[in-house]
């Protein structure tokens, strides 16, 4: 069992049935686990059939679940820096300092980065209330930036560093015979709080390519998009060395269904086979169409028990 | 004796004096403008939203600005006062006299 389970996939294919399903088994297994939605649209209450919300909510022994809010922490975030801002600079460097906020705030991206601090936050602290986490993830292309974020702003915040370093060094000189600029200049809180956000970004990106500790399942329908969307995110997840796991594949058709969805049958038949070409690294699971939508416990736990090769 | 060596003292002051503000001041103000200069690049880089340049992080920016709010109403006046470059650099060295 690896401490971080991320789920992922092509958007309808059922992902968060099967991050759901995955981390009831990791619970009756007796691990203290954590199924987080980072999907804007959060849909983890339907599947649970419970209200779960911006807070840790007890699901049932050893299981909790969490869907990150992306707006309540942007404002967490501002609000904390708005009351730093107040008792350091005057009020009219504070009113500039607010419209720079708001700018901040509507910027695309920024409930991106959000949600990514929060689920930093949330890697951090495994091993004190919970020992796993189960990521249901949005669609492939808004987590896969969130997932590449690191690697890219890491190198950004760097050449940041380096140039504060290099102005600084500059000032050095200059106030070789100057007593009071030498005195200023003795630290950097900018330097600081720039190396403590790469550190941050570094500890993510470790985290997200250790194969000891993370493994990424895809979740797909025997379809021709579904293949073909997951083959090009099993590639860039590749690119930044986020290890791959298993296949989920889900909705495959049950023999004698009657004549028109033994036919579709026929077509899903040929596309399994090229799942299992594509993508021989990893397990590959089957989970059957169902009659009824999954939703509650019940059908959860059903799943689950279909999901032993990856889960 | 002690006379000669007083007035030598004060001259040799007036001296020093004069080569600090004739050379060296001047050549560290050359080194100081160029470590704003560089700063005022990391501001734009920081900042650039606030001018209307898109900043992929803007975001993570904003934890900086209790840092560096003192920097930044200067630092917003220069960039807007700042009618022609190449005049600024050559007066930096000493090439408009």
């Amino acid at each position: 069992m690896k401490r971080f389970t991320f789920f992922g996939g092509k958007g309808g294919t059922g992902k968060t049935s099967c991050a759901a399903s995955c981390s009831l088994s990791m619970a009756a297994r007796g691990v203290r686990t954590l199924v987080v939605s980072t999907d804007p649209a959060h849909s983890l209450s339907d599947a649970f059939n419970t209200p779960i919300g911006n807070r840790m909510v007890l699901l049932e022994r050893n299981l909790w679940g969490l869907e990150i809010d992306a707006e309540a922490e942007a404002k967490k975030y501002t609000d904390s820096i708005m009351e730093k801002m107040l008792h350091l600079v005057s009020a009219t460097i504070v009113d500039e300092i607010r419209r720079q906020i708001e700018i901040a705030y509507m910027s695309p991206g920024s409930e991106e980065a959000a949600v990514f601090d929060k689920f930093i936050e949330l890697m951090e602290s495994a091993g004190k209330d919970y020992d796993a986490i189960v990521f249901d993830t949005a669609p492939t292309g808004h987590t896969l930036r969130l997932l590449t974020l690191p690697g890219i702003l890491g190198v950004w915040i760097e050449h940041l560093i380096e140039k504060r370093q290099k102005a600084r060094k500059l000032m050095e000189v200059a106030a070789r015979y100057d007593r009071e600029l030498a005195e200023q200049l003795k630290e950097d809180p900018v330097i600081e709080a720039l190396s403590a956000r790469r550190d941050k970004f570094e500890l993510a990106r470790k985290i997200l390519t250790d194969s000891e500790t993370t493994v990424f399942h895809f979740v797909l329908n025997p379809e021709k998009l579904s293949i073909l969307e997951t083959d090009r995110a099993v590639g860039m997840l590749g690119k930044y060395g986020i290890p791959v796991g298993g296949m989920v594949v889900n909705k495959v058709i049950p023999k004698g269904a009657g004549p028109f969805l033994d036919k579709k049958r026929l077509s899903q038949e040929k596309y399994l086979c090229e799942i299992r070409e594509r993508f021989a690294s990893g397990p590959v699971v089957e989970l059957p169409m169902l009659e009824d939508d999954v939703q509650g416990m019940e059908q959860l736990r059903i799943i689950s028990g279909l999901m032993g090769a990856v889960c | 004796m002690e006379k000669i060596k007083n007035t030598l003292k004060k001259w040799w002051r007036l001296f020093a004096l004069f080569h600090q503000g004739a050379f060296l001041d001047r050549r560290m103000a050359v080194v100081r403008k160029e470590a704003f200069d560089i700063n005022d690049n990391l501001m734009l880089l920081l900042f650039g939203d606030f001018i209307g340049i898109p900043n992929p992080m803007s975001y993570y920016m904003l934890e900086l600005l209790p840092l560096m709010a003192d920097e930044l109403v200067p630092w917003e006046r220069r960039i807007q006062n700042r009618k022609f470059i190449l005049a600024e650099k050559a007066a930096q060295y000493d090439f408009d006299t």
